[in-house]
């Protein structure tokens, strides 16, 4: 089969997967299988895809035998691939979690089918390469994410989905505004082709507009400073493995649309709009991580940690150099596995303890030291510790701020660093150093392991990572330098004489 | 006709900002649908100006044909928004029944806390 026609499977699967569920009605052991087998087949498919992008460069699927710029195309390059690899293998381990948390027959009959129209819409958001197309996929995600966050929730959790969906409903209109914008200034909406037109208008202030427009809606998406308020009190109320999911992939697609909007698509001399992205990155590291540190429980510490780490990721994307873009890859990476398996620890937690407050909870190194060394590893290499994988991906940030001179920006995110370090610790203190445990520690539940082992399964990935850093760095640099390569971008897409 | 339809959108935008910010929710959710058409009418009013040009049918000579793709665009963002709007309302409903009262105002009080008993 011609590789590029692998390019659907990431969008068709987990579609076609929602869809049998969903005619399942009830849930049954064969949905779980099914589900399972399909995430596993996602898992195969990426790394089909990312490897194709690896070793033979990016592949264009033109849907429909429609071609750019007039035609919907899907671009797998490596970045893309990256992307797809994370979001299958996250996708699998909070399935598996989930599985392992609730017995069939308890599990809502909805929340399978959902999930995977969430990956549905996450795919599409990698592999797209038209604007308004990713609108679409965006809103394929977001439908699916409000409908999780509800699906669950109890009389008292219910109001915190409405600052998340309204500050997510004006995100998506200003998107909207955007695609139109880019539509009246370049006459299409394909990517390679507004590349190619943007550069003449370079400067001016249509541009610089439409640019600001772009930065607000996918830093919105991010949870960039000051617009994140959505999501440290909305991730706290869903059920673990679907948080974990959430903690892991949904920022993380608009770091990667800001990775590829501004490093590809659009003409990469916007200094006002990097100069404003840096700073923006630095307050949200800086406040990210003291609303981490001023909170009691522990996926509300978590969910805070997810904007601070969001912050050193656009912060690389703002220094704007090949390196720097490469930090930020590289940087995705780490995060979005320490980050779910650090969710899908706090969801263990609450089984052990029946809480999450770090003041009911306690005694679990005693009882559980795997679950400790699970949270160790990944806390540690959250904060930056060598030779864990955090600390490669902070290591080049730091560097890459100081080539520039950026004195400020280099203290801040050392600052965060610090900081991470002192509220992980919090969580060490709560729940496994504190000789008491309010609640009690329910170690005759015997959910507790497989989802341990899910979370240990993560963490062995996380150290490959750091200790495999010299490959995952190689990959990183290839993935930037195809993103950054926007005269290929435009030939590949639009073909030579255009 | 551009700067009548730019003022116009102008007002829907600026009139669903304002309602957006009220407190009840009924007016949060006007306020939303507001902004989804003034996003419509945004994206449409790029197809430029429509005086003199004929429908974009095939097979219709005569003037040159309005450019269709903006319609094609709104026709699903409006599906979307539909969607999305029709979601809104039941979010709103059911948080209004769960924790009885339509203001936004009230349902962020600090004051209102979960009942201790529940806390489990």
């Amino acid at each position: 089969m011609n590789p590029a026609t692998l390019m659907i499977l990431p969008v068709a699967l987990p579609l076609v997967t929602a869809v049998v569920a969903l005619m399942g009605r009830r849930p049954a052991a064969w949905r779980r299988w099914f589900t399972g087998g399909s995430a596993l087949l996602q898992v195969v498919v990426a790394f089909a895809l990312a490897s194709t992008a690896w070793h033979g460069g990016p592949q264009v699927l033109a849907i429909g035998g429609w071609a750019a710029p007039y035609g919907i195309v899907l671009v797998g390059d490596l970045l893309a691939g990256i992307m797809l690899v994370l979001g299958a293998v996250t996708a699998l381990a909070s399935l598996l979690y989930g599985f392992a948390e609730l017995p069939v027959g308890d599990e809502h009959p909805l929340r399978l089918p959902l999930v995977q129209f969430l990956v549905t819409g996450i795919n599409l958001a990698f592999c797209t390469a038209d604007l308004f197309n990713l609108f679409v996929a965006f809103e394929v995600m977001l439908i699916s994410s409000y409908a999780l966050l509800t699906l669950e929730a109890d009389d008292w959790d219910i109001k915190q989905a409405f600052p998340y969906m309204a500050l997510n409903l004006v995100g998506s209109t200003l998107f909207l505004v955007a695609a139109g914008l880019a539509y009246g200034l370049f006459g299409s909406l394909n990517f390679a082709a507004i590349a190619e037109r943007s550069t003449a208008l370079a400067g001016t202030p249509q541009l610089t507009v439409l640019a600001l427009l772009l930065f607000t809606v996918f830093g919105m998406k991010a949870g960039l400073f000051p617009l994140f308020y959505w999501l440290p009190n909305s991730y706290p109320i869903l059920p673990s493995p679907v948080a974990a999911l959430y903690a892991g992939m949904l920022t993380k697609v608009g770091v990667y649309v800001l990775l590829r909007i501004f490093g590809q698509v659009l003409p990469p001399d916007l200094p006002l709009i990097h100069t404003l992205m840096m700073w923006l990155a630095a307050a949200t590291m800086i406040f990210g991580v003291l609303g981490a540190v001023s909170r009691n429980f522990i996926r509300g510490i978590l969910s805070f940690h997810i904007l601070s780490q969001i912050g050193y990721m656009v912060l690389a994307i703002g220094l704007f150099t090949p390196y720097a873009i490469a930090a930020a890859i590289f940087y995705i990476i780490h995060h979005i596995i320490v980050k779910s398996t650090l969710f899908m620890v706090g969801g263990v937690v609450v089984v052990l303890n029946r809480s999450d407050d770090l003041t009911k909870t306690g005694r679990l190194w005693a009882v559980a030291p795997v679950l400790g060394v699970v949270f160790l590893l990944q806390a540690l290499s959250l904060a930056g510790v060598p030779p864990l994988s955090g600390f490669w991906g902070k290591y080049m940030i730091v560097v890459e701020g100081l080539r520039q001179r950026e004195w400020v920006l280099v203290g801040c995110a050392l600052l965060a660093g610090v900081l991470t370090m002192f509220s992980m610790l919090k969580i060490w203190n709560g729940p496994f150093w504190h000789p008491e445990a309010a609640g009690g520690v329910h170690l005759a539940d015997a959910r507790w392991k497989p989802m341990t082992a899910v979370a240990g399964g993560m963490t062995l990935l996380s150290l490959g990572i750091g200790f495999g850093a010299e490959f995952f760095l190689r990959v990183a640099h290839e993935a930037a330098r195809q993103v950054l390569d926007r005269g290929a971008y435009v030939t590949l897409l639009l073909g030579g004489g255009n | 006709m551009m700067w009548e339809t730019a003022i116009l959108i102008g007002l829907l935008f600026g009139a669903a900002c304002f309602l957006i910010l009220q407190a009840s929710f009924v007016r949060i959710l006007f306020g939303f649908i507001l902004l989804s058409n003034a996003a419509n009418l945004f994206v449409l009013a790029m197809s430029g100006r429509p005086d003199g040009k004929s429908a974009p049918i095939v097979g219709v000579a005569g003037a040159a044909p309005v450019d269709p793709l903006p319609q094609a665009l709104i026709l699903t963002a409006i599906v979307i928004g539909f969607g999305v709007i029709a979601y809104l309302v039941i979010l709103l409903y059911r948080t209004f029944l769960d924790q009885r009262t339509a203001s936004a105002r009230e349902l962020f009080d600090p004051a209102r806390e979960r009942p201790e008993e529940e806390q489990a």
